[in-house]
């Protein structure tokens, strides 16, 4: 069954620029995916959203405070049911926008054994980082993410690795093991 | 309110140490998937038993036991896995692999390192996820109790990383012979 | 159960502890008594009641901008998901190769 979760609530669509720092046109790949992920979240609305999350919670607490010096969040993330739906050209329609001036190529890593590839870019101004970018495939996965502002990548990775896995909590309960 | 926890008496130490020997194999053997080093795992599963001894009132069976030492050894890895972030690494080639437990492998064993590095590539929660399920054999509802995550999150997470191995074996010509 | 998870089961097999283990956490507690702590109830009590004044404020209803912010919340939380998982992923793999 074919999943799409379209969650642009602040109505950015295929190649249109709503904030987003390069443009981002993959209808066809969309249309072809069996799970997407399209989120486009900016300005008012993010921070509503930021409003919400839980400071008690502690992946939750950290995402509001990355979130406090970014301007916009957008993902598009597709996964297919076989090799070979996203190509070559589909990267570089991205990467080839990366190649601009302020674009810098922070990290880049390939496995031609497993067919992944992921790449780190930043956006700088006057030696700031003002966005990043991330390209990442799989022979059935193509993720491009753009961030607008300066967010800490490594507390960004780190909170990446463990979402899913709560703080331990241990308490009652024998086990047959 | 203060409380202080003082040496418990002679019958305790002795409760103690035969906790120790009959677990000390799962608490070390989680740390040491996790982190791939025997060096880590072994001040994971020490810091582990430690804290056991601090909570041993706490203790209501062995069982329950059982159960808490496997949630503060998954709990323990993840958090030096984090920390372990930022540290130099050991090269693993350094590393000698620890004794196997008696009668527990008989399959390839270069199939079985590529495995193991295999599976120390991904991400936290499958990678925990997958120790839980093919270390110590839990199914995914015990698997989902001991994590707090969601069932249809563990089972994702096994469907994910066992396709994933799958395609990356293939690869590599280690496919089902 | 398949062959991929036969061999699994193999490679991820428990392996005893290095000889001395048990040894060295015996002499980590010889180290003594230790002293806990606990925070004082009547601190605990006068947070949890200013926590819920502040629910009891600000909880008045759900609306459309509730609704929104929840869902803005649960896109935000997956965007970051996403996106720190990818770089998880990437560190990992460096990591791996620098190895």
């Amino acid at each position: 069954m074919k999943v799409v979760r379209i969650l642009t609530l602040a109505g950015g669509f295929g190649a249109l620029l709503f904030g987003q720092q390069f443009k981002f046109d993959f209808d066809r790949l969309a249309a072809k995916a069996s799970d997407t992920v399209d989120v486009s979240l900016s300005g008012s609305l993010l921070q509503l959203g930021a409003r919400f999350l839980d400071g008690s919670d502690p992946d939750e607490a950290k995402v509001k405070k990355m979130i406090a010096g970014i301007e916009g969040i957008y993902v598009r993330h597709f996964e297919f049911k076989q090799d070979g739906v996203w190509t070559q050209p589909d990267l570089e329609s991205v990467r080839s926008q990366l190649k601009a001036p302020d674009w810098m190529r922070l990290v880049g890593w390939k496995s031609v054994e497993d067919g992944e590839s992921a790449e780190v870019f930043l956006r700088l101004e006057n030696a700031k980082m003002t966005g990043v970018a991330i390209l990442a495939t799989e022979p059935r996965e193509f993720t491009v993410v753009n961030i607008v502002g300066p967010i800490d990548l490594d507390a960004l990775a780190q909170l990446g690795g463990h979402f899913g896995v709560p703080k331990l909590k241990p308490d009652k309960g024998g086990k047959k093991k | 309110m203060t409380a202080s926890v003082l040496e418990p008496p002679a019958q305790t130490a002795v409760e103690f140490a035969g906790l120790m020997k009959q677990h000390q194999a799962m608490v070390f053997s989680v740390a040491y998937h996790y982190l791939h080093s025997r060096d880590l795992a072994q001040e994971v599963a020490q810091e582990v038993f430690l804290s056991l001894h601090r909570n041993l009132a706490s203790i209501q069976s062995p069982a329950h036991a059982g159960f808490w030492l496997r949630k503060v050894a998954v709990q323990r890895s993840i958090d030096e896995g984090r920390r372990r972030l930022r540290r130099p690494q050991v090269a693993l080639d350094d590393v000698a692999e620890p004794a196997v437990a008696a009668a527990a492998s008989s399959g390839d064993p270069m199939l079985g390192e590529t495995l193991r590095k295999l599976i120390a590539t991904l991400a936290e929660a499958p990678r925990m996820v997958m120790i839980l399920r093919y270390q110590e054999d839990l199914d995914p509802v015990e698997i989902s109790e001991v994590l707090e995550m969601p069932l249809a999150t563990v089972k994702s997470h096994l469907q994910r990383s066992l396709a994933l191995l799958r395609e990356k074996l293939a690869r590599r010509g280690l496919g089902e012979r | 159960m398949d062959w991929l998870e036969q061999e699994l089961r193999s490679a991820l097999a428990r392996k005893e502890p290095p000889p001395g283990f048990a040894d060295e956490v015996a002499g980590e507690l010889a180290g003594g008594a230790r002293t806990v702590v606990a925070w004082p109830s009547r601190v605990t009590g006068r947070w949890l009641a200013a926590a819920a004044a502040i629910i009891l404020i600000i909880g008045g209803g759900v609306g459309y901008r509730r609704h929104r912010g929840i869902e803005a919340k649960r896109q935000v939380m997956q965007a970051f998901a996403i996106a720190g998982g990818k770089l998880n992923h990437l560190q990992e793999h460096l990591k791996e190769v620098s190895q």
